[in-house]
Protein backbone atom coordinates (compact mmCIF):
# COMPACT_ATOMS: atom_id res chain seq x y z
CA UNK A 1 0.00 0.00 0.00
CA UNK A 2 1.67 3.16 -1.11
CA UNK A 3 1.56 5.89 1.40
CA UNK A 4 -0.38 9.62 0.29
CA UNK A 5 1.80 12.35 1.40
CA UNK A 6 -0.38 15.27 2.32
CA UNK A 7 -1.91 17.50 -0.46
CA UNK A 8 -4.46 19.84 -0.50
CA UNK A 9 -7.33 21.25 -2.46
CA UNK A 10 -7.56 25.08 -2.83
CA UNK A 11 -10.94 26.79 -3.95
CA UNK A 12 -11.15 27.96 -7.30
CA UNK A 13 -9.85 31.93 -7.74
CA UNK A 14 -6.88 31.50 -5.55
CA UNK A 15 -5.00 30.65 -8.48
CA UNK A 16 -3.29 32.72 -10.65
CA UNK A 17 -4.10 30.66 -13.54
CA UNK A 18 -7.30 31.62 -15.31
CA UNK A 19 -9.08 29.36 -17.98
CA UNK A 20 -10.98 31.13 -20.14
CA UNK A 21 -14.19 30.25 -21.61
CA UNK A 22 -15.57 28.38 -18.27
CA UNK A 23 -18.18 28.73 -16.24
CA UNK A 24 -18.17 30.05 -12.71
CA UNK A 25 -18.09 26.17 -10.88
CA UNK A 26 -14.03 25.33 -12.22
CA UNK A 27 -15.40 21.98 -10.50
CA UNK A 28 -16.46 19.46 -13.01
CA UNK A 29 -18.34 16.53 -12.01
CA UNK A 30 -17.86 13.06 -13.75
CA UNK A 31 -17.42 13.14 -16.86
CA UNK A 32 -20.91 11.78 -19.40
CA UNK A 33 -20.76 8.68 -21.03
CA UNK A 34 -22.62 8.04 -24.26
CA UNK A 35 -25.62 4.89 -24.03
CA UNK A 36 -24.64 1.34 -24.57
CA UNK A 37 -24.08 0.47 -28.11
CA UNK A 38 -22.86 4.01 -29.29
CA UNK A 39 -20.70 3.13 -32.25
CA UNK A 40 -18.54 6.06 -32.70
CA UNK A 41 -17.17 8.82 -30.30
CA UNK A 42 -17.98 12.21 -30.94
CA UNK A 43 -15.57 13.97 -29.20
CA UNK A 44 -16.67 17.69 -28.66
CA UNK A 45 -13.01 18.83 -28.35
CA UNK A 46 -9.94 19.36 -29.87
CA UNK A 47 -8.85 15.94 -30.60
CA UNK A 48 -10.83 13.75 -33.04
CA UNK A 49 -10.35 10.45 -31.70
CA UNK A 50 -13.01 8.06 -32.90
CA UNK A 51 -13.65 4.70 -31.27
CA UNK A 52 -15.84 1.95 -33.40
CA UNK A 53 -15.69 -0.69 -30.87
CA UNK A 54 -18.91 -0.58 -29.71
CA UNK A 55 -18.01 -0.44 -26.24
CA UNK A 56 -19.26 2.37 -24.04
CA UNK A 57 -17.18 5.48 -24.74
CA UNK A 58 -17.39 8.83 -23.51
CA UNK A 59 -18.95 11.94 -24.75
CA UNK A 60 -17.90 15.63 -23.34
CA UNK A 61 -19.78 18.01 -23.04
CA UNK A 62 -18.80 21.32 -23.97
CA UNK A 63 -17.61 22.31 -20.79
CA UNK A 64 -15.30 19.54 -20.37
CA UNK A 65 -13.87 20.17 -24.02
CA UNK A 66 -12.98 23.21 -22.97
CA UNK A 67 -11.20 22.20 -19.56
CA UNK A 68 -9.80 19.40 -21.58
CA UNK A 69 -8.36 21.66 -23.77
CA UNK A 70 -6.67 24.23 -21.08
CA UNK A 71 -5.88 21.12 -19.50
CA UNK A 72 -3.86 19.71 -22.03
CA UNK A 73 -2.38 22.85 -22.58
CA UNK A 74 -0.91 22.99 -19.19
CA UNK A 75 0.81 19.86 -19.51
CA UNK A 76 2.10 20.74 -22.76
CA UNK A 77 3.93 23.81 -21.38
CA UNK A 78 5.01 21.98 -17.69
CA UNK A 79 6.60 19.54 -20.59
CA UNK A 80 8.81 22.80 -21.82
CA UNK A 81 9.08 24.03 -18.53
CA UNK A 82 10.33 20.46 -17.10
CA UNK A 83 13.53 21.34 -19.75
CA UNK A 84 13.82 25.03 -19.79
CA UNK A 85 13.82 25.60 -16.10
CA UNK A 86 16.51 24.77 -13.88
CA UNK A 87 15.48 23.37 -10.40
CA UNK A 88 16.45 20.84 -8.17
CA UNK A 89 15.63 18.70 -5.34
CA UNK A 90 14.71 15.45 -3.79
CA UNK A 91 12.28 12.99 -5.81
CA UNK A 92 10.40 10.32 -3.87
CA UNK A 93 8.88 7.63 -6.39
CA UNK A 94 7.25 4.60 -4.78
CA UNK A 95 5.60 2.23 -7.39
CA UNK A 96 3.35 -0.53 -7.12
CA UNK A 97 5.17 -3.86 -8.87
CA UNK A 98 4.31 -7.35 -9.50
CA UNK A 99 6.85 -8.16 -6.85
CA UNK A 100 5.70 -5.72 -4.32
CA UNK A 101 6.28 -2.06 -3.89
CA UNK A 102 9.38 -0.41 -5.40
CA UNK A 103 10.52 2.62 -3.80
CA UNK A 104 13.31 5.03 -5.02
CA UNK A 105 14.85 8.59 -3.36
CA UNK A 106 17.07 10.53 -5.98
CA UNK A 107 18.69 13.65 -5.66
CA UNK A 108 17.97 15.93 -8.64
CA UNK A 109 19.57 18.82 -10.49
CA UNK A 110 18.14 19.86 -13.68
CA UNK A 111 19.81 22.97 -15.25
CA UNK A 112 17.43 24.64 -17.43
CA UNK A 113 18.21 23.47 -21.72
CA UNK A 114 21.51 21.83 -20.17
CA UNK A 115 22.52 18.54 -18.02
CA UNK A 116 20.22 17.03 -15.75
CA UNK A 117 22.10 14.95 -12.70
CA UNK A 118 20.47 12.28 -10.60
CA UNK A 119 22.17 10.51 -7.56
CA UNK A 120 19.95 7.70 -6.47
CA UNK A 121 19.53 6.11 -3.03
CA UNK A 122 22.11 3.56 -3.71
CA UNK A 123 24.85 5.77 -4.77
CA UNK A 124 24.65 5.33 -8.29
CA UNK A 125 24.97 9.15 -10.05
CA UNK A 126 23.82 9.24 -13.72
CA UNK A 127 24.23 12.79 -16.02
CA UNK A 128 22.24 13.13 -18.91
CA UNK A 129 22.93 15.61 -21.37
CA UNK A 130 20.64 17.63 -22.81
CA UNK A 131 20.67 19.32 -26.11
CA UNK A 132 18.79 21.99 -27.50
CA UNK A 133 16.70 21.46 -30.24
CA UNK A 134 13.80 20.78 -27.70
CA UNK A 135 14.43 17.15 -27.98
CA UNK A 136 16.12 16.66 -25.02
CA UNK A 137 15.07 13.61 -23.14
CA UNK A 138 15.24 15.07 -19.68
CA UNK A 139 11.79 15.58 -17.90
CA UNK A 140 10.24 15.16 -15.02
CA UNK A 141 7.55 12.85 -13.93
CA UNK A 142 6.88 11.29 -17.80
CA UNK A 143 5.51 14.81 -18.97
CA UNK A 144 7.07 15.23 -22.29
CA UNK A 145 5.83 16.15 -25.89
CA UNK A 146 5.73 12.30 -27.00
CA UNK A 147 4.10 11.01 -23.92
CA UNK A 148 1.60 13.81 -24.13
CA UNK A 149 0.98 12.91 -27.74
CA UNK A 150 -0.52 9.57 -26.94
CA UNK A 151 -2.56 10.91 -23.58
CA UNK A 152 -3.99 12.84 -25.13
CA UNK A 153 -5.08 9.72 -27.51
CA UNK A 154 -5.98 7.27 -24.51
CA UNK A 155 -7.02 9.76 -22.04
CA UNK A 156 -9.24 12.86 -21.34
CA UNK A 157 -7.31 15.61 -19.13
CA UNK A 158 -9.31 17.79 -16.96
CA UNK A 159 -8.31 20.80 -14.77
CA UNK A 160 -8.99 20.68 -11.32
CA UNK A 161 -8.11 23.70 -9.93
CA UNK A 162 -5.11 24.64 -7.09
CA UNK A 163 -3.63 22.69 -4.12
CA UNK A 164 -0.12 22.67 -2.56
CA UNK A 165 2.99 20.33 -2.87
CA UNK A 166 5.79 21.26 -0.68
CA UNK A 167 4.26 24.35 0.32
CA UNK A 168 4.36 25.35 -3.20
CA UNK A 169 0.46 26.27 -5.01
CA UNK A 170 0.09 23.84 -8.04
CA UNK A 171 -2.33 23.25 -10.67
CA UNK A 172 -4.22 20.14 -10.97
CA UNK A 173 -4.86 18.52 -13.89
CA UNK A 174 -6.36 14.70 -13.49
CA UNK A 175 -6.94 12.53 -16.02
CA UNK A 176 -9.55 10.42 -16.77
CA UNK A 177 -9.98 6.94 -18.57
CA UNK A 178 -12.83 6.83 -21.37
CA UNK A 179 -14.79 4.97 -19.15
CA UNK A 180 -14.68 8.17 -16.40
CA UNK A 181 -12.02 6.27 -13.91
CA UNK A 182 -9.23 8.32 -12.84
CA UNK A 183 -6.20 7.46 -14.01
CA UNK A 184 -3.69 10.09 -13.14
CA UNK A 185 -3.37 13.54 -11.34
CA UNK A 186 -0.31 16.31 -11.76
CA UNK A 187 0.04 19.02 -9.59
CA UNK A 188 2.54 21.73 -11.62
CA UNK A 189 4.41 24.40 -10.38
CA UNK A 190 1.52 27.24 -10.53
CA UNK A 191 4.03 30.09 -11.17
CA UNK A 192 6.35 27.67 -13.51
CA UNK A 193 4.19 24.66 -14.45
CA UNK A 194 7.20 22.60 -13.61
CA UNK A 195 5.91 18.79 -12.45
CA UNK A 196 5.96 18.83 -8.91
CA UNK A 197 3.97 15.38 -8.40
CA UNK A 198 1.89 12.88 -10.02
CA UNK A 199 -0.46 10.12 -8.74
CA UNK A 200 -1.25 7.19 -10.99
CA UNK A 201 -4.07 4.70 -10.33
CA UNK A 202 -5.67 1.69 -11.38
CA UNK A 203 -8.66 0.43 -12.79
CA UNK A 204 -9.53 -0.33 -9.37
CA UNK A 205 -8.79 3.23 -8.11
CA UNK A 206 -5.69 1.71 -6.24
CA UNK A 207 -2.74 4.33 -5.88
CA UNK A 208 -0.21 2.58 -8.07
CA UNK A 209 1.97 5.17 -8.40
CA UNK A 210 3.50 8.15 -6.07
CA UNK A 211 6.23 10.84 -7.50
CA UNK A 212 6.85 13.49 -5.83
CA UNK A 213 8.97 16.41 -5.23
CA UNK A 214 10.58 17.56 -1.55
CA UNK A 215 12.93 20.48 -0.95
CA UNK A 216 12.47 21.71 -4.53
CA UNK A 217 14.07 25.02 -5.47
CA UNK A 218 12.90 26.04 -9.15
CA UNK A 219 15.72 29.13 -10.23
CA UNK A 220 19.06 29.37 -10.52
CA UNK A 221 21.11 26.00 -9.31
CA UNK A 222 23.10 26.31 -6.47
CA UNK A 223 27.20 26.05 -7.22
CA UNK A 224 27.71 22.84 -5.89
CA UNK A 225 25.74 20.78 -8.08
CA UNK A 226 27.86 21.25 -11.10
CA UNK A 227 30.62 19.14 -8.96
CA UNK A 228 28.42 16.32 -9.38
CA UNK A 229 28.93 16.28 -13.50
CA UNK A 230 31.24 14.01 -14.78
CA UNK A 231 33.09 14.55 -18.17
CA UNK A 232 33.75 11.21 -19.32
CA UNK A 233 30.84 9.93 -21.78
CA UNK A 234 29.91 5.73 -21.91
CA UNK A 235 26.75 3.92 -22.38
CA UNK A 236 25.88 2.72 -25.70
CA UNK A 237 24.22 4.43 -28.49
CA UNK A 238 20.46 3.63 -29.97
CA UNK A 239 19.61 3.83 -33.10
CA UNK A 240 15.90 4.52 -33.58
CA UNK A 241 13.84 3.42 -36.09
CA UNK A 242 11.49 6.26 -37.95
CA UNK A 243 8.81 3.83 -38.39
CA UNK A 244 7.95 1.06 -35.49
CA UNK A 245 5.32 -0.32 -37.38
CA UNK A 246 7.89 -1.62 -40.07
CA UNK A 247 10.27 -2.63 -38.04
CA UNK A 248 7.93 -4.82 -36.40
CA UNK A 249 6.69 -5.79 -39.54
CA UNK A 250 10.43 -6.98 -40.78
CA UNK A 251 10.70 -8.60 -37.72
CA UNK A 252 7.58 -10.44 -38.14
CA UNK A 253 9.01 -12.22 -41.27
CA UNK A 254 11.53 -13.27 -39.52
CA UNK A 255 9.49 -15.16 -37.48
CA UNK A 256 9.48 -12.90 -34.73
CA UNK A 257 5.77 -13.12 -33.07
CA UNK A 258 6.01 -9.13 -31.44
CA UNK A 259 2.65 -7.59 -30.76
CA UNK A 260 2.05 -3.89 -31.91
CA UNK A 261 -1.01 -3.32 -29.28
CA UNK A 262 0.20 -4.74 -25.80
CA UNK A 263 -2.93 -5.76 -23.69
CA UNK A 264 -3.60 -2.97 -21.30
CA UNK A 265 -3.87 -0.90 -25.08
CA UNK A 266 -0.73 -0.13 -25.30
CA UNK A 267 0.75 0.64 -28.54
CA UNK A 268 3.97 0.69 -30.24
CA UNK A 269 5.05 3.97 -30.05
CA UNK A 270 9.02 4.19 -30.79
CA UNK A 271 11.82 1.55 -31.38
CA UNK A 272 15.84 1.57 -31.60
CA UNK A 273 18.68 -0.82 -31.18
CA UNK A 274 21.92 -1.19 -29.66
CA UNK A 275 25.18 -2.88 -29.82
CA UNK A 276 25.02 -3.36 -26.13
CA UNK A 277 28.40 -5.53 -26.22
CA UNK A 278 28.79 -9.00 -27.42
CA UNK A 279 24.87 -8.70 -28.42
CA UNK A 280 22.41 -6.82 -30.12
CA UNK A 281 19.62 -5.38 -28.55
CA UNK A 282 15.87 -4.55 -30.23
CA UNK A 283 13.88 -1.77 -27.74
CA UNK A 284 10.03 -1.62 -27.87
CA UNK A 285 8.39 0.88 -26.55
CA UNK A 286 5.06 0.67 -25.91
CA UNK A 287 3.43 3.27 -24.35
CA UNK A 288 -0.53 5.03 -23.84
CA UNK A 289 1.13 8.58 -22.38
CA UNK A 290 0.78 7.11 -18.84
CA UNK A 291 2.15 3.76 -18.78
CA UNK A 292 5.13 3.40 -20.43
CA UNK A 293 6.75 -0.55 -20.96
CA UNK A 294 10.18 -0.75 -22.71
CA UNK A 295 11.03 -4.47 -24.28
CA UNK A 296 14.73 -5.42 -24.56
CA UNK A 297 14.67 -8.67 -26.44
CA UNK A 298 18.38 -10.26 -27.75
CA UNK A 299 18.98 -13.78 -29.13
CA UNK A 300 20.34 -16.22 -26.01
CA UNK A 301 18.72 -17.34 -22.47
CA UNK A 302 19.00 -16.32 -19.35
CA UNK A 303 22.10 -16.92 -17.75
CA UNK A 304 22.58 -19.72 -14.54
CA UNK A 305 23.03 -17.06 -12.00
CA UNK A 306 21.51 -14.06 -12.02
CA UNK A 307 22.05 -11.67 -8.96
CA UNK A 308 19.90 -9.28 -8.00
CA UNK A 309 17.16 -11.18 -9.59
CA UNK A 310 14.26 -12.99 -8.11
CA UNK A 311 12.50 -16.14 -9.56
CA UNK A 312 8.88 -16.57 -9.71
CA UNK A 313 5.53 -17.39 -11.38
CA UNK A 314 3.91 -14.42 -12.75
CA UNK A 315 0.20 -15.85 -14.20
CA UNK A 316 1.74 -18.88 -14.42
CA UNK A 317 4.58 -18.55 -16.09
CA UNK A 318 8.11 -18.62 -14.76
CA UNK A 319 10.13 -15.14 -14.68
CA UNK A 320 12.59 -13.14 -13.31
CA UNK A 321 11.70 -9.92 -10.92
CA UNK A 322 14.17 -6.87 -9.90
CA UNK A 323 12.62 -4.06 -9.02
CA UNK A 324 10.35 -2.90 -11.88
CA UNK A 325 11.94 -4.82 -14.49
CA UNK A 326 11.01 -8.63 -15.43
CA UNK A 327 12.92 -11.20 -17.60
CA UNK A 328 12.59 -14.59 -18.96
CA UNK A 329 13.38 -16.80 -21.67
CA UNK A 330 11.19 -17.79 -24.77
CA UNK A 331 12.31 -19.87 -27.56
CA UNK A 332 15.56 -19.00 -27.48
CA UNK A 333 15.38 -15.04 -27.19
CA UNK A 334 15.31 -13.21 -23.66
CA UNK A 335 12.82 -10.58 -23.59
CA UNK A 336 13.40 -7.89 -20.76
CA UNK A 337 10.64 -5.60 -19.64
CA UNK A 338 10.99 -2.27 -17.68
CA UNK A 339 7.90 -1.47 -16.79
CA UNK A 340 5.94 1.89 -15.26
CA UNK A 341 2.27 0.62 -15.30
CA UNK A 342 -0.18 -0.92 -12.71
CA UNK A 343 0.76 -4.52 -12.25
CA UNK A 344 -2.60 -5.93 -13.82
CA UNK A 345 -1.01 -4.05 -17.08
CA UNK A 346 2.34 -5.47 -16.62
CA UNK A 347 0.90 -8.75 -15.70
CA UNK A 348 -1.32 -9.19 -19.18
CA UNK A 349 1.64 -7.43 -21.32
CA UNK A 350 3.98 -10.42 -20.30
CA UNK A 351 1.04 -12.64 -20.90
CA UNK A 352 0.99 -11.49 -24.71
CA UNK A 353 4.30 -12.45 -25.13
CA UNK A 354 5.85 -15.53 -25.99
CA UNK A 355 5.99 -18.04 -23.04
CA UNK A 356 8.50 -18.94 -21.00
CA UNK A 357 11.04 -21.82 -22.17
CA UNK A 358 8.98 -24.64 -20.49
CA UNK A 359 7.36 -26.73 -23.81
CA UNK A 360 4.88 -29.71 -23.45
CA UNK A 361 5.87 -33.12 -24.33
CA UNK A 362 5.29 -32.66 -28.06
CA UNK A 363 7.55 -29.17 -28.21
CA UNK A 364 10.04 -30.74 -25.85
CA UNK A 365 10.61 -33.94 -28.17
CA UNK A 366 10.65 -32.04 -31.41
CA UNK A 367 13.35 -29.64 -29.94
CA UNK A 368 15.00 -32.85 -28.96
CA UNK A 369 14.87 -34.69 -32.11
CA UNK A 370 15.66 -31.22 -33.75
CA UNK A 371 19.08 -30.52 -31.25
CA UNK A 372 19.68 -34.48 -31.81
CA UNK A 373 19.58 -34.53 -35.92
CA UNK A 374 22.04 -30.88 -35.30
CA UNK A 375 24.57 -33.26 -33.59
CA UNK A 376 24.20 -35.83 -36.27
CA UNK A 377 24.73 -33.34 -39.16
CA UNK A 378 25.67 -29.77 -37.77
CA UNK A 379 25.09 -28.13 -41.56
CA UNK A 380 22.01 -29.48 -42.18
CA UNK B 1 -1.63 -76.91 -37.01
CA UNK B 2 -3.49 -80.00 -38.84
CA UNK B 3 -7.56 -81.42 -38.93
CA UNK B 4 -6.73 -84.54 -37.58
CA UNK B 5 -4.07 -82.79 -35.28
CA UNK B 6 -1.96 -85.63 -33.26
CA UNK B 7 -4.20 -88.12 -35.08
CA UNK B 8 -1.83 -88.24 -37.90
CA UNK B 9 1.04 -89.39 -36.11
CA UNK B 10 -1.23 -92.06 -34.45
CA UNK B 11 -2.40 -92.93 -38.24
CA UNK B 12 1.58 -93.30 -39.29
CA UNK B 13 2.36 -95.37 -36.55
CA UNK B 14 -0.58 -97.51 -37.20
CA UNK B 15 -2.15 -97.14 -34.15
CA UNK B 16 -5.71 -96.52 -35.32
CA UNK B 17 -8.74 -99.25 -35.87
CA UNK B 18 -12.03 -99.26 -36.67
CA UNK B 19 -13.91 -96.44 -36.97
CA UNK B 20 -11.38 -94.15 -35.75
CA UNK B 21 -8.92 -95.47 -38.95
CA UNK B 22 -11.84 -94.84 -41.23
CA UNK B 23 -12.25 -91.41 -40.92
CA UNK B 24 -9.18 -90.47 -40.29
CA UNK B 25 -8.25 -92.19 -44.04
CA UNK B 26 -11.66 -90.53 -45.19
CA UNK B 27 -10.59 -86.80 -43.97
CA UNK B 28 -6.72 -87.80 -45.39
CA UNK B 29 -8.38 -88.44 -48.66
CA UNK B 30 -9.89 -85.12 -48.86
CA UNK B 31 -7.13 -82.42 -47.46
CA UNK B 32 -4.16 -81.61 -49.00
CA UNK B 33 -2.60 -79.95 -45.47
CA UNK B 34 -3.02 -83.52 -43.64
CA UNK B 35 -1.24 -85.11 -46.51
CA UNK B 36 1.44 -83.55 -46.28
CA UNK B 37 2.12 -83.97 -43.07
CA UNK B 38 1.18 -87.55 -43.27
CA UNK B 39 4.03 -87.48 -45.90
CA UNK B 40 6.31 -85.65 -43.80
CA UNK B 41 5.62 -87.59 -41.20
CA UNK B 42 6.20 -90.84 -43.12
CA UNK B 43 9.61 -89.73 -44.37
CA UNK B 44 10.90 -89.14 -40.89
CA UNK B 45 10.04 -92.30 -39.54
CA UNK B 46 11.83 -94.09 -42.67
CA UNK B 47 15.03 -91.77 -41.53
CA UNK B 48 15.03 -92.70 -38.65
CA UNK B 49 15.11 -96.45 -39.49
CA UNK B 50 18.22 -95.49 -41.00
CA UNK B 51 19.49 -93.96 -38.07
CA UNK B 52 18.69 -96.95 -35.86
CA UNK B 53 20.46 -99.21 -38.58
CA UNK B 54 23.59 -97.71 -37.82
CA UNK B 55 23.49 -97.90 -34.29
CA UNK B 56 27.33 -98.33 -32.44
CA UNK B 57 28.85 -97.09 -35.70
CA UNK B 58 29.53 -93.70 -35.35
CA UNK B 59 29.76 -91.54 -32.39
CA UNK B 60 27.41 -88.74 -33.50
CA UNK B 61 25.02 -91.16 -34.59
CA UNK B 62 25.64 -92.64 -30.71
CA UNK B 63 24.96 -88.85 -29.35
CA UNK B 64 21.85 -88.93 -31.68
CA UNK B 65 20.38 -91.77 -30.32
CA UNK B 66 21.34 -90.77 -26.60
CA UNK B 67 19.28 -87.50 -27.62
CA UNK B 68 16.48 -89.89 -27.99
CA UNK B 69 16.73 -92.35 -25.58
CA UNK B 70 17.04 -89.23 -22.97
CA UNK B 71 14.93 -89.71 -19.63
CA UNK B 72 12.25 -87.19 -19.15
CA UNK B 73 11.87 -85.95 -22.93
CA UNK B 74 8.32 -85.52 -24.11
CA UNK B 75 7.33 -89.43 -25.73
CA UNK B 76 10.67 -90.06 -25.36
CA UNK B 77 10.91 -93.70 -27.51
CA UNK B 78 11.94 -96.66 -26.10
CA UNK B 79 14.13 -97.40 -28.54
CA UNK B 80 14.99 -95.99 -32.35
CA UNK B 81 13.37 -98.79 -34.22
CA UNK B 82 10.81 -96.28 -35.88
CA UNK B 83 8.24 -96.97 -33.22
CA UNK B 84 5.19 -94.96 -33.49
CA UNK B 85 6.33 -93.06 -29.99
CA UNK B 86 9.46 -92.15 -31.34
CA UNK B 87 8.28 -90.57 -34.71
CA UNK B 88 5.66 -88.93 -32.44
CA UNK B 89 8.67 -87.33 -30.33
CA UNK B 90 10.50 -86.52 -33.00
CA UNK B 91 7.71 -84.85 -35.15
CA UNK B 92 6.48 -83.32 -32.20
CA UNK B 93 9.42 -81.79 -31.19
CA UNK B 94 11.02 -80.69 -34.81
CA UNK B 95 7.70 -78.73 -36.10
CA UNK B 96 7.23 -76.38 -32.28
CA UNK B 97 11.31 -76.30 -32.20
CA UNK B 98 11.42 -74.30 -35.44
CA UNK B 99 8.55 -72.03 -34.84
CA UNK B 100 10.04 -71.20 -31.31
CA UNK B 101 13.18 -70.18 -33.05
CA UNK B 102 11.36 -68.25 -35.25
CA UNK B 103 9.63 -66.28 -33.08
CA UNK B 104 12.13 -65.60 -30.32
CA UNK B 105 14.07 -63.94 -33.46
CA UNK B 106 10.84 -62.05 -33.79
CA UNK B 107 11.04 -60.94 -30.43
CA UNK B 108 14.80 -59.86 -30.11
CA UNK B 109 14.21 -58.00 -33.40
CA UNK B 110 11.26 -56.47 -31.94
CA UNK B 111 12.86 -55.61 -28.75
CA UNK B 112 15.99 -54.26 -30.19
CA UNK B 113 13.89 -52.01 -32.09
CA UNK B 114 11.96 -51.18 -28.89
CA UNK B 115 15.03 -50.54 -27.05
CA UNK B 116 16.88 -48.33 -29.67
CA UNK B 117 13.05 -46.76 -30.38
CA UNK B 118 12.72 -46.09 -26.69
CA UNK B 119 16.35 -44.99 -26.46
CA UNK B 120 16.21 -42.23 -29.22
CA UNK B 121 12.75 -41.05 -27.22
CA UNK B 122 14.57 -40.31 -24.08
CA UNK B 123 17.27 -38.79 -25.39
CA UNK B 124 15.00 -36.22 -27.26
CA UNK B 125 13.47 -35.81 -24.30
CA UNK B 126 16.41 -34.88 -22.41
CA UNK B 127 17.73 -32.55 -25.01
CA UNK B 128 14.28 -31.17 -25.31
CA UNK B 129 13.82 -28.90 -22.34
CA UNK B 130 14.64 -25.41 -21.45
CA UNK B 131 17.77 -24.28 -23.79
CA UNK B 132 20.82 -25.50 -23.00
CA UNK B 133 23.87 -23.84 -22.89
CA UNK B 134 25.43 -25.25 -25.66
CA UNK B 135 24.75 -23.26 -28.66
CA UNK B 136 23.05 -20.16 -27.27
CA UNK B 137 24.90 -16.87 -25.56
CA UNK B 138 24.13 -16.89 -21.61
CA UNK B 139 22.13 -13.30 -21.51
CA UNK B 140 22.42 -11.65 -18.13
CA UNK B 141 20.25 -8.66 -18.84
CA UNK B 142 22.19 -5.39 -18.36
CA UNK B 143 19.65 -3.11 -16.67
CA UNK B 144 22.07 -0.45 -15.96
CA UNK B 145 21.71 -0.03 -19.94
CA UNK B 146 17.82 -0.71 -19.78
CA UNK B 147 16.69 1.28 -16.82
CA UNK B 148 18.41 4.08 -18.12
CA UNK B 149 17.08 3.96 -21.60
CA UNK B 150 13.37 3.20 -20.15
CA UNK B 151 14.24 6.53 -18.43
CA UNK B 152 15.08 8.37 -21.08
CA UNK B 153 11.82 7.25 -23.43
CA UNK B 154 9.47 7.33 -20.83
CA UNK B 155 10.83 10.84 -19.18
CA UNK B 156 11.70 9.82 -15.79
CA UNK B 157 14.74 9.71 -13.81
CA UNK B 158 15.87 6.30 -14.03
CA UNK B 159 14.80 3.65 -11.57
CA UNK B 160 17.72 1.61 -10.11
CA UNK B 161 16.70 -1.85 -9.76
CA UNK B 162 18.32 -4.23 -7.29
CA UNK B 163 19.82 -6.00 -10.48
CA UNK B 164 21.19 -3.05 -11.48
CA UNK B 165 24.85 -2.70 -11.55
CA UNK B 166 24.91 0.72 -10.37
CA UNK B 167 22.17 -0.03 -7.44
CA UNK B 168 24.80 -3.03 -6.40
CA UNK B 169 27.85 -0.84 -6.97
CA UNK B 170 27.37 2.29 -7.05
CA UNK B 171 29.45 4.19 -9.79
CA UNK B 172 29.34 7.57 -11.37
CA UNK B 173 28.48 7.51 -15.12
CA UNK B 174 27.44 9.96 -18.14
CA UNK B 175 24.25 8.64 -20.29
CA UNK B 176 25.06 9.35 -23.79
CA UNK B 177 21.66 9.73 -24.96
CA UNK B 178 21.47 11.58 -28.23
CA UNK B 179 19.20 14.75 -28.22
CA UNK B 180 18.31 13.87 -31.83
CA UNK B 181 17.23 10.29 -32.60
CA UNK B 182 19.55 9.04 -35.31
CA UNK B 183 17.16 7.16 -37.68
CA UNK B 184 18.68 4.26 -39.62
CA UNK B 185 15.88 1.32 -40.62
CA UNK B 186 18.48 -0.51 -42.64
CA UNK B 187 20.46 -0.58 -39.60
CA UNK B 188 17.50 -1.58 -37.86
CA UNK B 189 16.61 -4.17 -40.04
CA UNK B 190 20.34 -6.06 -39.87
CA UNK B 191 19.91 -5.86 -36.38
CA UNK B 192 16.79 -7.39 -36.38
CA UNK B 193 17.95 -10.58 -38.39
CA UNK B 194 21.29 -10.63 -36.17
CA UNK B 195 19.54 -11.16 -33.12
CA UNK B 196 18.57 -14.24 -34.97
CA UNK B 197 14.82 -14.58 -34.91
CA UNK B 198 13.92 -17.99 -34.99
CA UNK B 199 10.57 -19.29 -37.33
CA UNK B 200 8.05 -20.68 -35.42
Amino acid sequence: MLAILGHEHASAGADLLTPTALSADTTVGPLPTAPTGTDTAVRNSVSDVQRTSGAPITVLSDVAASQEAFAMSLLGKAATAGQSTSYQGVELTSQSGVDGSVTMVSQVWHQGGGLTVIRTSSGATSVVSSESGGQSPAAVFGVTKAMLSLLGQHYVAVYRGTGAVDGRVAAIVEVYRFDGTLAARYWLDNRTLVPLRREVFDPSDNLVSDDAFTQVRIGALAAGAAKAAVSAASGPTWVTASSPGTLLDSLADEGWQLPAILPGNLPLYAASWSDSGSDDVIDLEYSDGLSVISLFIQRGTLAASLPGWRGMSLDGRHVYVSGHSIAWTGHGVVYTMVADAPPQTVTAAVAGLPDSDQPGLAGRLTRGFDRLAHLVDPFG
Amino acid sequence: MSHLGSLISALIDGELEGLELDRANAHLAGCAACQTEASALRQLKRELRTLGDLDGADAMTGRLLAMIAAPGAPGAPDAPDGSGSSVRARALERKPGRRVRRRRGRYVIWSAMSLVVVGVGAAAFGMGGASSAGNEPQITPQLEVFDVQHALTSGDVPFADPADARARTPTRTTLAAPAVPVNDDAALLRAAVAVGAKRP
